[in-house]
């Protein structure tokens, strides 16, 4: 998950501006948009995001949805908070995704910040966001529940 | 909503290839068996719900700083199990 950076495939192509309640206006290339083959549960009006870094130390993106200015999430990859995080992706998620090799996959957690205490920070495991980086298709893939937590603590 | 009648053993075909019999009746629980392609996910209500509301959750709290936690988080690591 690469900020935007120099590319020179896509210096004919046009800018999208996409305008978001968080950060204002935002600029990005139609070739960074995260397309959803099937859209999160509760928002099926958004089917098309962009990732925005945090800021250049931080681990932490944000899931910016380009149809609902107010709709935004704040992920992670998973292997920064959870290490031995291992979701199942059945073969047809993989197809769904056109990944024909598990290494274009990408985890992202989806994370609940709450606003009045950020120590109180979940990280979502049961549905976590897999990405093809190159096809740049995305799906929430629900887990095994006795597995997994919706609401897992990301600090001790 | 289509309202269907089955006994145990009697199934209820949706498309081409997907079954959903009834295996067993017993104390007000119903057993059911589904039938369906691979790439049709089958899962309880519950955790669709479950996901829709964390989902919302998610979407309706995010502040826009999160520089407070960027640090602490390099000191913290789980496993993700249960």
């Amino acid at each position: 998950m690469a900020p935007a950076t120099a590319n020179t495939k896509i210096e004919d192509q046009e800018m999208l501006t996409v305008s978001t309640s968080r950060f204002g206006e935002l600029t990005v290339s139609p070739d960074k948009v995260i397309h959803m083959t099937s859209p999160f549960l509760g928002f099926p009006d958004s089917k098309n995001f962009m990732l925005k870094p945090h800021g250049k130390e931080s681990p932490f993106m944000w899931l910016q949805s380009l149809e609902t200015p107010t709709l935004a999430f704040v992920v992670i990859q998973a292997a920064i908070i959870a290490q031995e995080y291992a979701p199942h992706i059945p073969n047809y998620v993989k197809q769904e995704l056109k990944a024909s090799k598990d290494d274009q996959l990408e985890i992202l957690l989806i994370l609940t910040v709450p606003k009045n205490d950020l120590k109180k920070i979940t990280a979502n495991l049961l549905g976590p966001l897999v990405i093809n980086t190159k096809q740049r298709l995305a799906k929430q893939v629900l887990q095994d529940p006795t597995i997994y937590d919706a609401c897992w603590p990301i600090f001790k | 909503m289509l309202i269907l009648a089955r006994k145990i053993g009697e199934a209820i075909a949706i498309g081409d290839d997907t079954i959903i019999r009834v295996l067993e009746i017993k104390g007000g629980q119903v057993k059911i068996g589904v039938e369906a392609p691979a790439e049709i996910a089958v899962h309880r209500e519950e955790i669709y719900l479950k996901i829709l509301e964390e989902n919302k959750r998610a979407a309706h709290e995010a502040p826009a700083d999160l520089s407070a936690l960027t640090s602490a988080l390099t000191e913290n690591r789980q496993t993700g199990k249960k």
